[in-house]
């Protein structure tokens, strides 16, 4: 019991010290953990590690936006369009208690009714047969082109990307090596390629969250020009309370925000910023017919996507535990943290693990509580965290990385593979190439092929998916993600 | 230049948790696979008995548990307190793949001698038979085969029998083909001892079917006292009234003996001076009941051949690869379950 209470304390601490840094956020800090995974020894603890530090990164994310105007991570990107402009006027406690208020309210919430129900979601799984499974992958995959990025085209392309370095490794088929003769070699005098055995259990998925995802944005906050306003310290106190009222007095778009959040958080693959993105844009419509215009250091525009933080957080955890399939990017890291020790979500092994919803539950709530005051009254000290140049926290956060993804075999391979994913990471967000889709597509690529071949081993045809409700719910879904997403959308974005 | 500080310092601090130990253990896998987490449990036990000396487990995945086994054999065993850790996958691939690793060149510490037990819907047609497929289910295959179909077939009379009584699912990994088990889209399992009472026993829908028996000193393969009577060969002689015969036989017998009577091994370089210690570290730790408990709890309660007693059952097991049996074997392996695999005649051994 001391042991989880120490793991806990240390991820509360990890977690919000990792969100205060600008650009980290829970991603970049749960692949950090890849380096020292060997320390958990009971797999509950790292359950209790990985979800303190979800949550209370999510309450950190928020000080970089506000008090510098860079985001924490993508999902406190949307916080700082209001966020910043009232650090500029004196008023960044307020602002700071208002997204911290906002966000613990709709965790708490949107926690227990996740985390609390979960055991029972999880017979949900028992009527998922192949079937629904493909045609839920298809879903997944349209929303992840259609919705998230503006840029569809290529999303789709990414995507595609993503599905063929996911399919490197052993063909499932015939038990034979695919896609890994990349080794050039003279025979005889011509030009042959061999194998590369290393890739023979396919690419793995920490040089490619490092490489692709998190790299590329280290570097970008590295040679950000960024302001940095001290925090007023004359009247932190009311500015404290005035949040908590603020959130009160808001809270209808509190709660939008987080019935948004909520929603695309379930959506497989698309939770993260997009969902703190539209809420802030459903914020934006709202106010502006109320004649309260948002955009200008407004504390509604804090309130309005704070809201959606926690609570597609929280979300995202059903897809990820229920079927396998990431809710967010970083329930990719999360996925492959819990293999390590044996936890593979998806399985009937965990959803029939009464301790693991257990731990799952309790430390989530628990996090939630301890962070509330000490987001409170830190505010001023986690703002001095904040404003240590980033200069100083890249070259610690890189070696983190570097060293997580060499944990594989720990040979000059990993650091191979590492570096090409880094150049591949800067091309693709040079050429704004959705990352997240190119994520999707090689976290999925296995579930996809494999969904395909039993759907045709099973023998199922087309007739099954139409006259089978849940197949045939998931296809109507994916067509109207499709149309809504090219007609209607407005809150894509074009970052990651 | 504080930046560099700050990265060196950095690094070293991760550098220094892998601390220098006495013995290392090289596992195929990544950590959390079946054979690194047996591994985790069986050192944490055996350092008990080395007198304050300590294991380090190094990982070298890739290739499917190739990567590893190749380089201890091409380098690593040299250093003598070095030994690898093999498992089922190996073994089935010395037999089908192209390794570097050869089995007659190391002494053995210690092997764990396992089964696998399939299992089956209560009422479930041996006509249509739904099972996830992987390559390392091959002795399964082979089992059901000369249980559905009878003796004295052919090799193409048993590619028949699955071609007309098996829908072969490929592209299930193990917790979607567990879910599909209970969904009933899949009507058979196998699984390990262990697992097997964790996630079918339960199951009051489900029967044991079959199991491949242990491999005893002679060579022979022994009923599994936790689930007597249900052995293959008792099963094939009580339905067909024969005992179980030929090459297709041989090809099965040969399978199932490599992967399961080495399903988990020990080995270090042929003539170790470190040999002794750990084998005597070996037997006491096998002697006692708290690390046999440990153990049994992961992997269920199966008898270990340290030693010299190791060495014995890897002589008997090599001495089954007669060119009948593995040209068998590689065509069902080939043509039925539809996994490409390379004919090896330089290691028949009769």
């Amino acid at each position: 019991m001391e042991t989880y209470l120490l793991f806990l304390l240390l991820g509360v601490i990890y977690g919000f010290f990792i969100g205060l840094v600008p650009v980290a956020g829970a991603t970049v800090g749960l692949i950090a953990v890849y380096g020292f995974i060997g320390y958990f020894t009971d797999p509950y603890m790292l359950v209790v590690f990985t979800t303190a530090i979800v949550v209370t990164s999510g309450i950190g994310d928020s000080f970089a936006g506000i008090v510098m105007n860079i985001p924490g991570a993508g999902s406190a990107a949307a916080t700082m369009i209001d966020g910043f402009p009232m650090t500029r006027r004196g008023e960044s406690a307020r602002a700071l208690s208002a997204a911290i208020s906002t966000s613990w309210v709709n965790g708490v919430f949107w926690g227990i009714a996740v985390f609390f129900f979960l055991p029972y979601y999880s017979k949900i799984v028992l009527y998922f047969g192949s079937i629904e499974m493909f045609t839920f992958l298809i879903f997944a995959m349209t929303c992840v082109i259609f919705i998230s990025s503006k840029y569809f085209v290529r999303s789709a392309l990414a995507l595609v990307a993503g599905f063929c370095v996911g399919h490197i490794g052993l063909d499932p088929d015939d038990g034979t090596l695919r896609w890994t003769s990349i080794l050039p070699s003279m025979t005889d005098g011509s030009l042959t390629w061999e194998h590369w055995i290393y890739l023979a259990d396919g690419v793995q998925m920490v040089p490619v969250m490092a490489g692709v995802l998190a790299f590329p944005e280290l570097l970008g906050a590295y040679y950000t020009r960024y302001e940095i306003v001290k925090i007023n310290a004359t009247d932190i106190k009311e500015q404290l309370i005035q949040g908590i009222k603020d959130s009160w007095k808001y809270k209808i778009d509190g709660a939008r925000g987080g019935f948004i959040g909520a929603f695309i958080g379930l959506v497989p693959g698309i939770g993260g910023p997009i969902a703190d993105w539209f809420a802030y844009s459903q914020t934006v419509a709202v106010s502006g017919k109320d004649g309260d215009p948002v955009g200008k250091g407004n504390v509604r525009g804090v309130i309005g996507c704070e809201g959606a933080n926690n609570a597609q957080k929280a979300t995202s955890y059903v897809p990820t535990i229920l079927f396998g399939i990431p809710g967010a990017s970083f329930e990719v890291i999360i996925m492959g943290l819990f293999m390590y020790v044996g936890l593979e979500l998806g399985t009937i092994d965990v959803l029939q693990d009464e301790r693991f919803f257990d731990v799952l539950l309790s430390s989530y709530l628990w996090s939630l509580l301890i962070i509330l005051p000490i987001a409170y009254g830190f505010i001023r000290y986690a703002v001095y965290i904040t404003n240590i140049p980033f200069t100083y926290y890249f070259w610690p956060i890189l070696a983190s990385l570097v060293w997580a993804s060499v944990q594989y075999t720990g040979m000059i391979e990993d650091y191979i593979v590492l570096g090409i994913c880094m150049l591949v990471g800067l091309t693709m967000k040079y050429l704004k190439f959705s990352r997240i889709s190119f994520l999707i597509g090689f976290i999925l690529s296995a579930r996809i092929e494999a969904s395909w071949v039993q759907f045709n081993t099973f023998g199922y045809g087309w007739q099954d998916i139409v006259f089978s409700p849940v197949p045939c719910m998931f296809v109507l879904m994916s067509i109207a993600a499709l149309i809504w997403g090219v007609f209607y959308n407005k809150a894509r974005i074009d970052f990651v | 230049m504080k930046k560099m500080f700050v990265t060196v310092i950095a690094s070293i601090t991760m550098f220094a948790t892998t601390a220098f130990a006495d013995y290392i253990f090289v596992v195929p896998q990544k950590p959390g696979a079946g054979t690194a987490v047996w591994t985790a449990i069986v050192a944490a036990e055996l350092e008990k008995f080395l007198d304050g000396e300590r294991i380090k487990i190094q990982h070298i995945p890739g290739g499917r548990s190739l990567l590893g086994f190749n380089k201890w054999h091409n380098g690593l065993q040299d250093n003598e307190k070095t030994v690898m850790v093999s498992n089922g996958g190996n073994a089935l691939k010395y037999l089908l793949d192209e390794v570097e690793y050869n089995y007659g060149e190391y002494d053995s510490i210690g092997m764990m001698n396992l089964t696998i037990v399939t299992g089956r819907k209560i009422g479930a047609s041996s006509n249509n038979i739904r099972m996830a497929a992987d390559s390392a289910r091959l002795p399964e295959m082979m089992a059901m085969m000369m249980l559905v179909c009878g003796p004295e077939g052919a090799a193409d009379d048993y590619q028949k029998c699955f071609k007309d009584n098996v829908i072969w699912v490929k592209g299930m990994q193990q917790g979607t083909a567990r879910l599909a088990y209970i969904r009933e889209e899949l009507n058979h399992t196998r699984e390990n001892p262990a697992a097997y009472k964790k996630h079918v026993a339960k199951d009051e829908n489900s029967e044991v079917w079959f199991t491949h028996g242990l491999l005893q000193a002679d060579g022979s393969h022994g009923d599994d006292p936790n689930h007597p009577g249900k052995q293959f060969e008792i099963l094939y002689e009580a339905k067909w009234g024969v005992a179980p015969s030929g090459d297709f036989y041989d090809g099965y017998k040969l399978s199932k003996s490599f992967r399961d009577g080495m399903q988990k091994a020990l080995w270090i370089k042929k003539g170790s001076p470190d040999r002794a210690n750990l084998v005597v570290a070996l037997e006491e730790m096998s002697k006692n009941p708290e690390s046999i408990k440990a153990i049994a709890k992961k992997v269920g309660n199966y008898e270990w051949a340290i030693g010299d007693a190791g060495n014995n059952n890897r002589d008997n097991i090599l001495s089954f690869i007669t060119e009948g049996a593995l040209r068998t074997m590689l065509k069902f392996q080939n043509e039925s379950l539809g996994y490409k695999s390379a004919f090896k005649p330089e290691i028949i051994t009769k």
